[in-house]
């Protein structure tokens, strides 16, 4: 591994494609056990499950999310991604969040698994000829023009930021031999959406209260980048005021994404 | 609807139809042909022209001698001539096998007759050809006429694609489905106004003959009469006078095929299959797509599991004295729940139809039961069992994952196998010892069958170092390299043991009641006294847990060679350490992970003294 790799001279890809990250994060965990004999002595260390790492990215998004960012999209394939140099296969996508604030840009937070493994000593910095590839992006989406439009619920127009998140959970199955997985499904898909706002008119009954809302990210130039939908029911309502503050009112909408079966 | 349809819990499964095409987990039955079976008998649609039947369903439908070999076939159709063993062909008589449903002719044998003369004629028939035992022969399985050259039905090649032939006369056509071993329908289509003579295999066409020679026409009709190192089974043979219909050849076929084949399996896509009748899955193309073999389709998960009980009779010998005998050779009840998870629900589906599907193999033997389904075991069972499948749990978490748990059994493991029940010396990753000594590498845990004329010497070995408390993640992988004989299995300062040496976990139990005799006096006290010497007799469990491989192996190869019965010899731990004779006749194992296993013992104290001697196993020597 290269001594001191330095943010500037790192490059992360994802299927190929450049990404603008803030922040990159690779880490991998091994579940052990140890094997203690009737003797007292130590046998080994025994695996309980394969090495599974975690993969988190900040980027920002300069053009429509990629069909395998959509969390509850039923398209279970593994992605490769490229750190340093250093490609990893067995990436799976778990999770996306985004914040939208008044004219804040818009970081899109993901979180992979990934399987298999990684030569960390191989990571190297970008070449000369690489950076000098790489395309600056003009354009990125941003709060400033970015909106969010809400039915059946009130005081949408008065909102100050909300926070959009879809995430499910990547079960893995290994064959037998195998440390590798041959399938990691989805299960448990579901969208998040949090807002913030000065009024959000009534208080919510015991069924909860369906939402339909689209988020649509823009550019600073109003380009719409990319939309994100949620149907779901709203779970809950604060109202909130403190010394010095206004009266703030905040809900969390979630939707359960489901999937007919297919007769087969 | 087929009752192997109708009797599932499945629904979309249908017969095949080579007009579409299919998926992967598709499954259908095959029954040839869509529409229906014909019987020759059958004059429904008017007169059909049969002229010749011979098949096997009675013993009356052949002529014997005294000793009850064969000297003749008797034509079915009332009138027309039988096939006999008579003049220049009488040579070694077939022999009626009561339990078969067809005659076996061997390289001269012959049956022939006269009196099937026909201009135009439809014949169809079933046999099976033995391999070729020499290449560059052929086997004549029929012939009209005497000549030499003409009029002859011939097979030969090796059974491959393109490489299998079928022959009328020199000219050669492509057989579509294997072509010995293997049952095949023969139909020759002979149209004397078209000269020519359109071949069928299994239902589908090869070619044509064309301008065929006038012996087809002939009035003899042959079988068999080859050289040596042929053997052909004949089913059944029908022979209509005339061009019978394409619509009724295809009915007589699959009357054949329902007769003779086994129909009642289903067929599983292993691949995306295209349309098309050479996709049918009895063709060397259909192999490729189509599937009865469980391996083809699924492979297991992490989370199998095995139970092995013992079938013993014990004899009670007071004092605490006892025997164990094996009541049969199969003395192991082995059962294994078979793990396949994260499967979609085409998957599930296909896995839930093998399943109920399964007892539809045939019969091993008029005197047994159903075939069980041949498989892979995991490891380290042996790849080449036979299971029958028990039960099924079938557990659905999130729409599209599903997870299957089969419970099979294995019956047919004999402990006199010297290469063991279910842990076998397969050579891979159990070897016989060198003779030289020689090893490319060694692991701690290997095993090695030693080889010896001494039974006390022959066996199983495990390879510990020259202490048994090696690290065990050592490997000498210098190789080739030497064990000296002192450090051989036999010698003085062994690098092997034949004892359990492995430990258990730190946490155990050990539980122990006293053998006691209880007196009760009524209206007064209970009086116990010791029931004879041995009044301390333990039984108890023992786990490993979180064992690699290897050590899983070498446990496992240990207690299959003790086949639940014979007793060895384990150190009781702390604060006990003494060491006992015990057997063991339960475990289970469970594959958790890889390089992870548990695995249970039970074992039980033995106090007689025991003499290795009394083994036996097929390893058997002849002197002279």
């Amino acid at each position: 591994m290269a001594n001191f790799l330095n943010y500037r001279n790192v490059a992360f890809k994802l299927e190929d494609k450049n990404y603008y990250a803030t922040k990159v994060s690779l880490s991998a965990k091994a579940n052990v056990d140890p094997v203690i004999l009737n003797d007292g002595s130590l046998l080994n260390y025994a695996p309980q499950s394969s090495v599974v790492g975690s993969l988190s990215t900040d980027f920002y998004l300069t053009g429509a999310l990629p069909d395998f960012l959509r969390i509850t999209g039923f398209n279970e394939s593994s992605i490769t991604a490229n750190f340093a140099s250093v490609t990893i296969s067995n990436v799976y996508p778990k999770s996306i969040s985004f914040s939208v604030e008044p004219f804040q840009p818009i970081l899109i937070s993901a979180e992979f698994d990934w399987y298999g493994n990684v030569k960390v000593e191989d990571f190297t910095p970008n070449t000369n000829e690489d950076k000098n590839n790489i395309q600056i992006p003009s354009y990125f989406a941003n709060g400033y023009r970015s909106s969010l439009t809400t039915s059946n619920l009130e005081g949408v127009d008065k909102i100050l930021s909300f926070d959009y998140s879809a995430s499910c959970e990547r079960p893995s199955f290994f064959h037998i031999n195998d440390i590798i997985p041959f399938r990691v499904a989805k299960l448990n898909r579901s969208l998040q959406l949090s807002l913030k706002s000065n009024d959000l008119g009534g208080i919510l009954d015991i069924d909860g209260k369906n939402v339909n809302s689209t988020v649509s990210l823009r550019d600073t130039y109003g380009t719409v980048l990319d939309t994100f939908s949620i149907s779901g029911i709203l779970l809950s309502q604060n109202y909130e005021v403190s010394e010095g503050q206004y009266l703030l009112a905040s809900a969390d909408i979630e939707q359960t994404v489901t999937q007919n079966k297919t007769l087969v | 609807m087929s009752y192997i349809i109708s009797g599932l819990n499945i629904q979309n499964i249908s017969e095949y139809n080579f007009n579409n095409s299919y998926s992967k987990y598709d499954i259908v039955d095959f029954q040839l042909f869509t529409g229906a079976s014909l019987s020759p008998a059958y004059t429904g649609n008017g007169q059909t022209g049969l002229t010749t039947w011979f098949n096997n369903d009675l013993l009356g439908y052949f002529k014997t001698d005294t000793k009850f070999d064969v000297t003749g076939w008797r034509n079915l159709v009332s009138g027309s001539g039988d096939l006999n063993q008579t003049g220049a062909f009488a040579a070694t008589n077939p022999y009626v096998d009561f339990n078969e449903n067809y005659i076996n002719l061997f390289n001269d044998q012959t049956l022939s007759g006269t009196g099937f003369a026909s201009d135009s004629r439809t014949l169809i028939f079933l046999i099976e050809a033995a391999d070729l035992k020499k290449v560059d022969q052929s086997q004549k399985i029929l012939q009209f006429g005497t000549d030499s050259t003409y009029g002859k039905f011939l097979l030969s090649g090796t059974n491959s694609y393109n490489q299998a032939k079928i022959l009328l006369d020199n000219t050669e056509f492509n057989s579509v489905s294997s072509l010995y071993n293997d049952k095949n329908i023969f139909t020759l289509i002979q149209d004397n106004a078209a000269g020519t003579i359109k071949l069928r295999q299994n239902g589908i066409d090869l070619g044509t003959y064309s301008s065929f020679n006038a012996n087809w026409k002939a009035t003899n009709f042959i079988l068999g009469n080859n050289n040596d190192s042929v053997d052909i089974k004949y089913y059944e043979i029908i022979h209509f006078t005339g061009v019978v219909a394409d619509s009724q050849i295809s009915g007589y076929e699959k009357y054949l095929y329902e007769k003779y084949f086994d129909n009642t399996r289903l067929y599983f896509a292993f691949n995306n299959v295209s349309a098309g009748i050479q996709y049918s899955p009895i063709t060397y193309t259909g192999i490729g797509y189509w599937t009865q073999d469980i391996d083809d389709l699924f492979k297991m998960n992490y989370g199998c599991s095995a139970n092995f009980t013992s079938n013993l009779s014990m004899l009670q010998m007071g004092d605490g004295y006892k025997t164990n005998v094996a009541q049969t050779v199969n003395t192991l009840n082995s059962k294994f729940n078979l793990n396949y998870d994260g499967l979609t629900d085409k998957e599930a589906k296909c896995l839930i139809t093998y399943f109920e599907n399964s007892p539809e193999t045939k019969k091993k033997s008029l005197y047994e039961g159903y075939k069980g389904v041949e498989m892979n075991l995991f490891p380290p069972y042996k790849k080449n069992a036979e299971l029958y499948f028990k039960s099924i749990d079938h557990s659905t978490i999130y729409n599209d994952i599903n997870s299957i748990k089969i419970e099979a059994e294995s019956l047919y493991d004999s402990s006199l196998d010297y290469k063991g029940m279910l842990v076998e010396l397969d050579e891979i990753n159990i070897k016989t010892y060198p003779s030289d000594n020689k090893f490319n590498s060694i692991n701690y845990n290997d095993i090695f069958y030693y080889d010896s004329d001494s039974v006390k010497l022959r066996g199983y070995y495990f390879y510990t170092g020259s202490a048994y408390n090696i690290d065990e993640n050592s490997t000498i992988t210098t190789g080739p390299f030497v064990i000296s004989p002192v450090n051989s299995p036999t010698g003085i300062s062994s690098w092997f043991t034949k004892d359990f040496y492995f430990k258990g976990n730190i946490d155990y139990n050990i539980n122990s009641s006293l053998r006691l005799l209880k007196g009760d006096f009524k209206n007064s006290t209970t009086e116990y006294d010791k029931d004879g010497i041995n009044y301390n007799i333990l039984e108890f469990n023992v786990d490993f847990k979180n064992r690699s491989n290897s050590e899983t192996r070498a446990i496992l190869k240990f207690l299959d060679d003790k086949a639940g019965y014979k007793v060895f010899k384990y150190t009781l731990p702390q604060p006990y350490n003494k060491e006992i004779n015990v057997y063991c006749p339960e475990w289970n194992h469970t594959y958790n992970f890889n390089n992870n296993n548990d695995i249970g013992v039970k074992f039980i104290e033995f106090k007689n003294p025991f003499d290795t001697a009394t083994k036996f196993n097929t390893k058997l020597y002849f002197t002279q």
